[in-house]
């Protein structure tokens, strides 16, 4: 009977919660959002800003210009009018103007870039580029070197250190610290965020419940720790739905958008034009055996890991601190009066993050294992480590804490939630509601 | 027969007792007045049989055995503080609620369409809770009360914000309920329903147990020996007869035909002396005992004269 009660409660609180409007539409617009922000910065890089930029060139070397290249959208056209003429006001049908001085000991001088906007940086380090390449092949040139290019091309050496990580069975794998270090922030900073996102809710409806007086019913029937439980549970299993929902649909929109704009990045870019790009774009030119070690990532047993653990810390660290968030929405008539009663609960939470950074440039250290086995931390920390990879008894001991953790803190809880639901009017202190553990029921 | 038996209950909250040593019994079939000014105990008292709370000292003895968890599924409770979820569907909520009190999903669907078809209140099923007027609220939640027909009702102030057509609907539908066959626990402040509908109360006042026994013979042993004499005849006259027996005091007139008197007796007198000079003096047509109003014992047991 107890079972079908504490079933009524998680049934009413995630069937509550998953009709909401704003649910459905965080569902929905969350992955659109994560998704739209990746490929934004690609997208608009493949788009041509504007048309052309015209940039006329008054070569008085007259070495320089004919060499000059158009590149992308970035034209070079030489002129032998001279500077007052073409520089009038308010011209529209060029971008800008260089000038080139002379060429005094080998080194171009007086290069001038007028132009009718604001420089941008990629004119500004395309003119510089071009020139130095220019005046630098010249320069090869006087020293009269026979096969040049063969020796240069002899002379230019890739160098690539390919990292591996011995695995505690022997085998080798290539990894990246850069990618384990993107990975190591984004899975920490979420667990941080979800964990902050429906706890808040948990207190946020035992709230509800206490100042709608719907209560005392509630708990005419079932026992005050059935209807904490049920509650946590219940939003629990909204919040896994949700994030389970996100992630399906951010790796069907992302690979869409992968197949619909590599299709067009194929057809239109160069690779220059990409090579420029900061961010996503980047990784898509990097060398191969960075794609190796994202290969190795992607690898489906990793990801089975990493998203295992994820579940795992996500759940633990959700099931912790949802209790002591509705401790604290006990102990409340509204949502204001809970600032000063959540510090117990924002500090661990943020001191997470602050050692996030440290864990993340070092795995490895002794502050990221200890963080890792405190259950308040350890999802946070525990899941920056987890891209490294983390030897898997520290793992389970984490874990086996986490949980234990979770047990005690309800344990603690209930004690207050039970006192507290009943307690209206003024505000407690955090150490009043300290002395409700102690309360005979 | 007796269906709930309170045994020397006592409860202390830090800086007050909330209830000390309170006793008394509900007859299997009563409605039970549970009365007390605001703050008295009654609702610690309440929770406590609810199983919200735990007595510090004392027992509860439900149908002959001490209070055991399941037997919150045979007691159905209408607290003062009402509320239901106010985003959520009545009907749903409803539901919900009987499924706390242990019945399944089918039966609950099938008994609220009953009640809602009783109530004439089947087109609020979909409505959100927040949607639905004081009153309207009120029903659903008399429904949610009843609907797993418990053996005891609580009702908390049961008709503190009703009007008056739905607070008669209510008193009709707890004396059926009565009829087949519940119990009744009433909570309230409100004395003229309670010599309407109570058999038995209890005064509770500062935590402390202070009146217990049947309205009848409550009202019967605060009666101060008055008694009221409607006649026809000469006042003068009977006024000079009763000389002796007791202290005579004017009474309201109730009717143009006939006059009226009342006499508190001496303690030594008998009603038979009486009635007996009276009769020899005027045209008796009404002799009564005067008692008074559960209202006027409640004001005097909490002011402390009785």
């Amino acid at each position: 009977m107890g079972r079908a009660k504490i079933g009524a409660i998680i049934g009413r609180e995630f069937n509550y919660r998953v009709r909401k409007r704003t649910f459905i539409l965080g569902t929905i617009l969350m992955p659109l959002l994560v998704v739209g922000l990746a490929i934004a910065p690609v997208w608009m890089a493949t788009v041509k800003t504007g048309g052309d930029k015209v940039i006329e060139v008054i070569d008085r070397t007259g070495q320089i210009v004919s060499e000059l290249q158009s590149q992308g959208t970035i034209r070079f056209e030489p002129t032998d009018r001279p500077l007052d003429e073409i520089k009038t006001p308010n011209r529209d049908d060029i971008y800008g103007i260089l000038t080139i001085d002379t060429v005094a000991n080998g080194d171009p001088t007086g290069l001038k870039l007028y132009t009718y906007g604001p420089t941008s940086i990629e004119v500004e380090q395309t003119v510089v580029r071009q020139v130095r390449d220019i005046v630098e092949k010249e320069k090869l040139r006087t020293y009269a070197i026979d096969n040049l290019p063969q020796i240069l091309q002899q002379v230019e050496t890739p160098v690539n250190v390919e990292t591996f990580r011995i695995d505690e069975a022997g085998d080798e794998r290539a990894s990246s610290s850069t990618l384990s270090m993107g990975a190591a922030y984004l899975f920490g900073f979420l667990i941080y965020l979800f964990v902050f996102m429906y706890g808040a809710m948990v207190m946020q409806g035992v709230i509800e419940e206490k100042s709608s007086k719907v209560l005392e019913i509630v708990v005419s029937s079932v026992r005050p720790f059935e209807l904490m439980m049920g509650k946590i549970l219940g939003i629990g299993l909204v919040a896994v739905v949700q994030f389970l929902i996100w992630a399906i649909l951010i790796v069907i929109l992302g690979m869409a958008a992968v197949a619909w704009f590599g299709a067009n990045a194929a057809l239109g870019a160069t690779p220059t034009e990409i090579g420029n790009l900061s961010g996503m774009a980047e990784l898509a030119y990097v060398d191969p055996q960075a794609l190796e070690a994202l290969r190795n990532m992607t690898d489906p047993g990793y990801v089975t890991g990493v998203f295992g653990g994820f579940i795992a810390y996500f759940i633990g660290g959700y099931l912790l601190y949802a209790a002591m968030f509705a401790a604290v929405g006990s102990a409340v008539d509204n949502v204001q009066d809970t600032q000063q009663l959540q510090i117990p609960i924002t500090v661990p939470l943020i001191l997470a993050i602050i050692v996030l950074f440290t864990v993340m440039r070092d795995p490895q250290s002794s502050i990221a294992f200890w963080f890792s086995m405190i259950p308040f931390t350890s999802p946070v920390i525990m899941m920056a480590r987890i891209p490294y990879g983390v030897p898997a008894w520290e793992i389970a001991l984490s874990l086996a804490l986490l949980y234990g953790g979770f047990i005690a803190m309800v344990w603690f809880a209930a004690k207050i939630y039970r006192v507290g639901i009943f307690m209206y009017g003024k505000k407690p202190s955090l150490r009043e509601m300290c002395r409700w553990i102690t309360y005979k029921n | 027969m007796e269906l709930l038996r309170i045994e020397h209950v006592t409860k202390r909250y830090t800086g007050h007792t909330a209830l000390d040593d309170v006793s008394f019994t509900v007859p299997e079939g009563s409605v039970y007045g549970l009365l007390g000014p605001n703050g008295a105990g009654k609702t610690t008292l309440i929770r406590i049989i609810n199983r919200i709370t735990a007595p510090d000292e004392g027992r509860i003895v439900f149908d002959g055995h001490e209070l055991r968890p399941e037997d919150i599924s045979q007691i159905g409770y209408l607290p003062e503080e009402r509320g239901l979820y106010r985003k959520m569907r009545v009907g749903e909520q409803a539901v919900f609620f009987a499924r706390l009190k242990g019945l399944s999903r089918h039966d609950a669907e099938i008994r609220l369409r009953q009640w809602f078809d009783k109530f004439g209140i089947m087109p609020w099923w979909n409505k959100r809770v927040e949607e639905l007027s004081k009153g309207m609220a009120q029903k659903v939640q008399f429904i949610v009360t009843v609907l797993h027909e418990p053996r005891l009702l609580i009702f908390d102030e049961p008709f503190s914000g009703f009007d008056p057509i739905n607070a008669n609907l209510l008193k009709e539908e707890i004396l059926a309920l009565r009829r087949s066959g519940a119990t009744v626990i009433f909570s309230t402040h409100n004395m003229a329903s309670v010599e309407e509908i109570c058999d038995h109360i209890t005064l509770i006042n500062r935590s402390h147990n202070i009146l217990t026994g049947t309205v009848e013979a409550i009202r019967h042993a605060h009666g101060e020996g008055v008694y009221r004499i409607d006649f026809t005849g000469n006042r003068t006259n009977l006024e000079t007869a009763l000389e002796g027996l007791g202290r005579l005091f004017p009474a309201e007139r109730e009717s143009e035909v006939y006059d009226s008197i009342l006499i508190q007796l001496a303690s030594h007198e008998s009603v038979r002396e009486v009635i007996a000079r009276a009769n020899a003096q005027v045209d008796i047509h009404n002799f009564k005992e005067v008692i008074p109003s559960m209202n006027e014992i409640f004001i005097g047991a909490v002011n402390g004269k009785i």
